[in-house]
């Protein structure tokens, strides 16, 4: 083309559009309308206008098509949560989440049912749960991180983490949540991270003012550098680890001289030395000369359902498995470890070690202290568990002064308290809003994953070196359903309430306390009983709830099974240890529970003498044939383990407590798995006046109360 | 001139509309990561089932209230299902279960076994569990069903 032509047609152009200012005018209005007529072709070209096509022609195809096209309103839908500042368009394409027969698999997505929920999709929408960008009506900008909105959906794997952003309470719909602050409450976090919702307990860590006089140098050298490696062959038995194979203390990566000065430091905290505990001459002469004390003494230690609590390692054909519970610390070579002066006195009272300590104060005869301390010192070792420790001889004031500066350096102070030191709080980052935390203000370091919160805080726990390889943080083991669990309750944390109509909508969490006073109190204390046992809310989940005991239990029963407990629970792995408790404490039990722990719905006036052998025949046929209860329960050796055995129920529980547990269980127990049966009056009589003649006699009561083959409730 | 004035305006259209177009890019499904819950196959513990919120809900209750009789191994050890007879079916069973429409076993878990002419070893549920809750353990046994149950053939379904 030659400079001529163009310029002929730059004229050309300039006569036919702009030769006058009113060609002008009409030429730009004429393009102003044209490109408003735009605006609707681009949004016919909108892929929500596409997902609502494609629905329409979905649901031409389902029998209720003409029910479905009724309820089928096209445009934009918006769900508005005024009160928590959300908007929602999400059903603008999930149009089917409402329409109950959408909800099968061969239904496309977007388009299908959402799965039955507690709350209501169409009045909460989705973005409260899912998170995402509500507004967006394109896939990638509701879904995804962009520029502009770095909240990408939650995967419906950490979706719990949503519930607990209102829900600071347990939620059993939401298991994954709960053992993930289960979780974080168990490997002390709170030790250094501040974290909503989880209060910092009064002990942490043991309190190490005294270690020194529990522990060798070489033992913590050993401790310190690997909580792990203390371990059998296979590698998965710690000592002090309360989890089988992960211990709660993580792993610090301390170097071998950091190792040598921590370990000094701490083997000269001793500022309370104890009092070896002299036991009666006579009773060491006569044991002492005898071969099987050790054996005697774990006779002893398996009588008194040490096991409750305790853990130990056994191996049986070649695999080692811990056999025992995980409230105290697993002991399979405490006597490798402690000093045996310190045992003594820790078994006679562990309270004056550690004020903190969940450990009963058990009466104890010399004879028996002594045969337990011989068992656990002679056979509860492993002469191996320090070899590969270098000779470390007596600290220098050089090695116990770096010691200290390290204690504080590594943080500790944070979980173990010792005299002299104050705790150190928020040794670590605060955590409370780390479940809203934008992308752009997560550094990743040189960590190699997808640049999402998720990623990263799992990156981050299960390498801390991974996103920073300065950091502080120990080194934590956890498997994956662990570290999502972690994850799921990191991410629940999403800060304060970002609105005042959001805080109407938490759900607090639940803290009760119980601790009576007076003679009861006392002893409640010593034994521990809450560390098993619920009273009032308060209190472990290993035992019966006591709350309405007084109600329950004969006193009569109450007596015996306190000074005696192992007769009662005879099929249980873990049972209600062996306190040794004098007559007076049982009393004192007895009275307290009669008085103070009672239930409404029980009538305490009920008289066995009402209850004529004429109805007990009644009941044993409605026991028997009727509602054949033997499926659950045993009377004898014939019978269920799923309930409690009712063999002594005569003996064991008031007519008050029977009847209106017929009425109602879950009245009494929230939460037992006795089904409630619609009986009738004259049944729930029967079977009461029925359960009421199920006597053993003598010391020998049998299988008679195991509360549960459960173990657990 | 019109011809150039068409193709001006034509040329604009899509200019605006190429702007406003954007990849439908599709969102990675994962079922497992879709998943609420899940569970392993009680005949093969590789195979991992995902469970939406209906059916984890009922996998809680099952394992608090039904373990101990409809499964042969429980939380707490060896399970309650050898003392009772006839021996209650394994909640796992489709060969057994998927014959069976929702609204039955709904029914069966609710009024207990007397009132379906059947064992009275299985209690009443109906006053302990609400019906929703009876819905989501019956949708719970569907998820692992071994022979699986086909989606479009579960009787019964609403």
């Amino acid at each position: 083309m030659n400079p001529q032509n163009v310029r002929g047609l730059i004229g050309w152009v300039r006569r036919v559009f702009f030769g006058d200012p009113a060609r002008r005018f009409a030429w730009v209005s004429l393009l102003l309308t044209l490109s408003l007529a735009v605006a609707p072709t681009k949004d016919f070209f909108r892929q929500s206008r596409q997902y609502q096509r494609q629905y329409s022609k979905v649901i031409e195809r389902r029998p209720d098509a003409r029910a479905l096209r009724g309820r089928m309103v096209s445009g934009i839908h918006q769900i508005w949560l005024p009160d928590l500042g959300i908007l929602d368009r999400c059903t603008t394409c999930h149009l089917g989440i409402a329409e109950p027969t959408l909800a099968d698999a061969s239904v496309p997505q977007p388009f299908r049912a959402h799965p039955p929920i507690p709350h209501d999709a169409e009045k909460w929408g989705c973005v409260v749960c899912h998170r995402g960008q509500g507004p967006a009506t394109e896939v990638a900008e509701a879904h995804e991180t962009t520029v502009a909105w770095e909240q990408p959906i939650l995967p419906v794997h950490f979706i719990q983490a949503s519930c607990g952003t209102c829900h600071l309470d347990d939620l059993p719909q939401a298991p994954q949540l709960d053992q993930g602050r289960q979780l974080l409450a168990r490997f002390d976090c709170t030790g250094c991270h501040k974290i909503a919702g989880i209060d910092r307990p009064a002990m942490l860590g043991p309190d190490l003012t005294d270690i020194g006089t529990k522990v060798s140098r070489e033992w913590l050298y050993k401790w310190l550098k690997e909580p792990r490696t203390i371990a059998d062959a296979n590698g998965n038995v710690t000592v002090d680890g309360i989890d089988f194979g992960e211990p709660r203390m993580p792993t610090f990566r301390l170097s071998d001289s950091e190792l040598q000065d921590l370990s000094a430091y701490l083997s000269t905290r001793n500022a309370h030395p104890i009092r070896p505990y002299h036991f009666d001459p006579r009773i060491v002469a006569s044991l002492s000369k005898r071969q099987d004390v050790a054996d005697q003494g774990e006779a002893r230690f398996r009588q008194m359902f040490c096991s409750t609590c305790h853990s130990l390692a056994v191996t049986r054909a070649g695999e080692t498995s811990l056999i025992g519970g995980d409230i105290g610390p697993e002991l399979t070579k405490i006597g490798s470890k402690v000093n045996p002066d310190w045992l003594a006195a820790w078994l006679r009272n562990p309270q004056e070690y550690l004020p903190h300590s969940q450990m009963p104060r058990y009466e104890w005869s010399d004879a028996d202290l002594y045969e337990v301390t011989r068992y656990m010192e002679t056979k509860l070792t492993d002469p191996d568990l320090l070899a590969d420790v270098p000779k470390l001889g007596s600290p220098t004031k050089t090695e116990i002064e770096a010691g200290q500066r390290l204690f504080v350096d590594k943080g500790c102070a944070s979980c173990h308290v010792t005299e002299g030191l104050s705790p150190q709080e928020d040794f670590g980052p605060d955590l409370s809003a780390i479940g809203s935390r934008n992308i752009s203000q997560l550094d990743f370091g040189p960590a190699k994953v997808q640049p999402t919160l998720i990623a990263y805080l799992k990156s981050k726990i299960s390498n801390p070196l991974s996103v920073n390889p300065s950091g502080r943080m120990p080194q934590y083991h956890l498997d994956q359903a662990s570290l999502d669990a972690v994850t799921t309750a990191l991410l629940s944390l999403t800060g304060p309430p970002s609105t005042r109509g959001m805080e109407k909508l938490i759900v607090a969490r639940q803290n009760p306390e119980f601790h009576p006073a007076g003679e009861f109190g006392k002893l409640y204390e010593r034994y521990k009983c809450y560390a098993c046992h619920k009273f009032n809310g308060f209190g472990g989940t290993l035992a019966p709830d006591l709350s309405y005991e007084g109600s329950r239990a004969t006193r009569q029963w109450l007596l015996q099974f306190m000074e005696n407990p192992q007769t009662l629970r005879p099929t249980l792995v873990l049972r209600m240890p062996q306190f040794n408790m004098p007559e007076r404490d049982a009393a004192v039990f007895a009275d307290y529970f009669e008085t103070a722990m009672q239930s409404p719905a029980v009538d305490a006036t009920l008289d066995r003498k009402q209850f004529t052998p004429t109805m007990a025949a009644a009941g044993k046929q409605l026991y028997e044939k009727k509602y054949q209860c033997q499926a659950c329960h045993t009377i004898g050796s014939a019978g269920g383990y799923v309930g409690p055995s009712l063999g002594n129920a005569g003996n064991w529980l008031t007519p008050g407590w029977i009847e209106a547990w017929l009425r109602n269980p879950q009245a009494l127990v929230p939460g037992t798995i006795e089904p409630r049966q619609a009986f009738t009056a004259d049944e729930i009589q029967a079977l009461t006046a029925y359960l009421l003649t199920l006597k053993q006699s003598g010391p020998a009561n049998g299988a008679a109360a195991a509360p549960s083959a459960r173990g657990t409730k | 001139m019109r011809a150039g004035a068409l193709l001006f305006s034509a040329a604009l259209g899509f200019a605006v509309l190429a702007g406003c177009a954007r990849k439908s890019a599709l969102v990675k499904f994962d079922p497992l990561q879709n998943a609420y819950d899940t569970e392993p196959d009680w005949n093969d513990a590789q195979r991992i089932i995902p469970l939406n919120y209906e059916e984890a809900q009922g996998k809680q209750i099952f394992y608090e209230q039904c373990v101990w009789c409809h499964a042969d191994q429980t939380p707490a050890g060896p399970s309650n299902r050898s003392n009772v007879t006839p021996a209650p079916p394994l909640w796992n069973d489709g060969a057994t279960l998927n014959s069976l429409s929702d609204a039955f076993l709904e029914k069966f878990t609710a009024q207990g076994g007397t009132a379906m002419g059947k064992s009275a070893m299985m209690p009443a549920y109906g006053q302990t569990l609400t019906p929703e809750e009876i819905r989501a353990v019956v949708a719970y046994a569907r998820a692992i069903a071994v022979p699986a149950l086909r989606a479009t053939s579960r009787p019964g379904q609403k």
